[in-house]
């Protein structure tokens, strides 16, 4: 007989063997295979928040439908609105739009304000306001409809007024369902709890378009409204400027030259953004790359010490036929098959449960955090928590094996 | 009497022959090998078939990764000299600690003791490494546990084809020449229960048959009969001398208890690692 038919003979009975070895405890079995698919879970949830939080950042960028952002430094989407540190904006608004490589541009505020449908101000609520100049078809409204501040509003030269214009309001639909307001009611908003019943506006519509952007339950307005109710008219304050390119223009050329016009703003491509405002939070970036490490680490350990046990348990019957003449290589290869095993089934469990797991982690991230799928578990997520069950699997139980076979002695056989 | 030379055939042998050409070339000694086994192999032929020459074997207590300071020895064994025909059945006699498993260890090649030598069909096992001593006993040893150590998971006609899986006989034929065996210790209504379903006696007799499944030489057994009541180890023991007599195997039996080694040709009693007379 060739060596090859020789290793095939070999190769079927230690698969024999390992499936008979794996049949005999199906309880140690099972539970083994669950530790695997835990590990892989580890892995491809926070693997797949990683890939989340990007996407997340990216759509709430990309859905803005904004080819350039101009801001005082990279926009925070996290930011409550105390911040808005850009002055003269709509002039300057006009002067990008003025330029034949720029097809519209328009200021975006965020303010904290206070809301409610009673005057009272100890009913009144905290939430974060955007305040855009008119609302579009991504705003894909629950109820009602949007508004459009009408053009004498922002007209350049002309005395802007001191007063909210439309008095319209879009609500998050946690923030009316908190308040409880609908379309045609109307809510006090204000800066402060003081100030807010002196501003009545009408509820025209329910939508979490920037929630979803923001990560927190917002109300939205038109931009001099909410200029008007935070005093900032004068100033023409706003948190960042957003710009839309010419279809014939050079995005990043335009950003360029617009980066050299205005020293005093950081201008960026949209995925420049992303990457700025991922870049600003090392902290985060850290935290996230440290829990994905740790998720494989302790994959790995958890794969480690599994297989160990599972060599350890067997060390008598291993040591048994090493005696009757079974080669280390052969024993090593009995747990190696049943590392194989119990990582594919492991890794195909923890494959197939992790869309269920991240379609529930999704559901507590939308209703604490107002994040849509923030989960994502990509493909490349999905076969890297395979390959960690199925190599980790078998090169460790490879290795425990080996290492079972040189220590199953006789000793095990006595006493 | 059930025949238990059950001789393999050269379809269920991995290495047909026998004889100096088989020791040589399990162990890839050459030359020197086949001077050795020359004249020393033939189990036909009267000559020892096992031979102890001043073995001496000390365990160490002390020599692990973790040292406790200092390392102490335990001798096991201490200028034991002794020889096994083929055909013959030798009975090991003494209490706990004489050293009786030392020696069968040694000649199953499963440990290399510190001094002496040992012969296994004229092959120095003391000067092979553990790889060629596991091609040895595979091929030349059959062993017989006190606590059978079967593999529970499987029946007990896999338990004796296991010895062949790694000489590379193909599955049809294990399941043959194990069926076979089961068949003449009388287990031919057990072939395919688990371990767990026989009985004790039932249990070493499907052992013995794994012992016999590579056709060894030589046939050590470790209290075969510790486990069983007494009609059941004279039946157990019925069954090891007749493989070793009827397949001129030669057969060591280490046991404490005179009705065990009552029926060995030869008992050599050991007391404290030492031999203390030649057989009785």
């Amino acid at each position: 007989m060739s060596a090859l038919p020789f290793a095939f003979v070999r190769m079927r009975a230690v698969v024999g063997i390992a499936v008979a070895q794996l049949r005999r405890s199906p309880g140690r079995t099972a539970l083994a295979v669950l530790a695997v698919a835990l590990a892989v879970l580890a892995v491809t949830l926070l693997a797949g928040l990683g890939a989340g939080v990007v996407a997340t950042g990216e759509e709430g960028l990309e859905s803005a439908d904004q080819d350039i952002w101009i801001s005082s430094d990279p926009v925070d989407p996290d930011a409550s609105g105390t911040e808005n540190p850009l002055v003269g904006t709509h002039g300057t608004a006009a002067e990008l739009t003025d330029r034949e490589d720029v097809t519209y541009a328009t200021p975006i505020a965020l303010y904290d304000v206070y809301v409610g449908t009673d005057p009272d101000p100890e009913t009144l609520e905290r939430r974060p306001a955007v305040g855009v100049q008119e609302t579009h078809d991504g705003f894909d409204f629950e109820a009602g409809g949007g508004f459009e501040t009408p053009d004498e509003a922002y007209e350049p030269g002309q005395p802007r007024s001191q007063e909210p214009v439309t008095d319209e309001i879009v609500l998050d639909p946690r923030v009316a369902e908190s308040v409880d307001a609908e379309v045609g009611d109307t809510l006090y908003v204000g800066t402060s709890r003081q100030t807010a019943p002196e501003y009545a506006f009408t509820v025209v519509g329910v939508s979490d378009y920037y929630s979803q952007f923001l990560g927190s339950e917002t109300v939205t307005l038109p931009l001099v409204d909410l200029q008007a109710v935070a005093g900032t008219t004068g100033t023409d304050r706003a948190t960042f400027l957003t710009a839309d390119v010419a279809d014939d223009a050079d995005r990043e050329a335009v950003a360029a030259d617009l980066d050299e016009s205005y020293p005093e703003y950081d201008v960026r491509p949209s995925d420049e953004q992303v990457g700025a405002m991922i870049g600003d939070r090392p902290l985060v970036v850290a935290s996230g790359a440290t829990l994905v490490g740790l998720a494989v680490v302790g994959g790995v350990v958890l794969t480690v010490n599994l297989f160990a046990l599972v060599a350890a348990q067997q060390r008598a019957e291993l040591a048994a036929l090493r005696a009757v003449g079974l080669s280390r290589g052969l024993l090593a290869g009995t747990v190696a098959a049943q590392g194989v095993v119990i990582g594919l089934l492991g890794g195909l469990v923890g494959v197939l449960a992790t869309p269920l797991l991240a379609s529930g982690l999704n559901r507590v991230a939308a209703s604490v955090a107002s994040f849509d799928r923030l989960v994502r578990p990509s493909s490349d997520v999905y076969v890297l928590g395979l390959a960690i069950a199925l190599v980790v699997g078998v090169l460790v139980a490879l290795v425990a094996g080996w290492r079972a076979g040189r220590y199953a002695t006789i000793d095990h056989l006595e006493g | 009497m059930i025949d238990l030379s059950l001789r393999r055939t050269a379809s269920t042998s991995a290495s047909a022959s026998t004889g100096p050409s088989r020791a040589e070339s399990e162990t890839g000694a050459g030359t020197e090998a086949r001077t050795e086994t020359e004249g020393n192999t033939n189990r036909h032929d009267g000559t020892a078939a096992v031979r102890l020459e001043s073995v001496s074997h000390e365990y160490g207590t002390g020599g692990g990764r973790l040292r406790s300071g200092r390392d102490r020895t335990v001798t096991a064994l201490e200028d034991v000299s002794l020889a096994v025909g083929a055909g013959e059945v030798v009975g090991l006699k003494g209490p706990s600690g004489s050293g009786k498993s030392t020696i069968l260890h040694a000649v199953a090649g499963l440990l290399a003791p510190t001094e002496g030598r040992v012969d296994l069909l004229g092959t120095d096992l003391t000067d092979r490494s553990e790889r060629e001593r596991t091609r040895l006993r595979r091929n030349h040893v059959g062993i017989v546990f006190q606590r059978f150590h079967l593999l529970p998971s499987l029946s007990a006609r896999a338990n004796v084809a296991l010895p062949l899986v790694q000489t590379g006989v193909g599955r049809s034929t294990r399941r043959e020449r194990a069926t076979e065996l089961l068949e003449a210790v009388g287990l031919d209504d057990r072939i395919t229960h688990l371990p767990s379903e026989l009985s004790g006696g039932e249990c070493q007799r499907v052992a013995i048959a794994r012992a016999l499944a590579t056709d060894p030489d030589v046939i050590v057994a470790d209290e075969p009969t510790g486990e069983l009541d007494t009609t059941t180890g004279a039946s157990v023991l019925e069954l090891l001398t007749d493989a070793g007599r009827d397949g001129n195997r030669a057969v060591l039996v280490a046991s404490h208890d005179d009705a065990t080694l009552a029926v060995a040709d030869r008992v050599v009693p050991l007391r404290d690692g030492r031999v203390v007379s030649d057989g009785y």
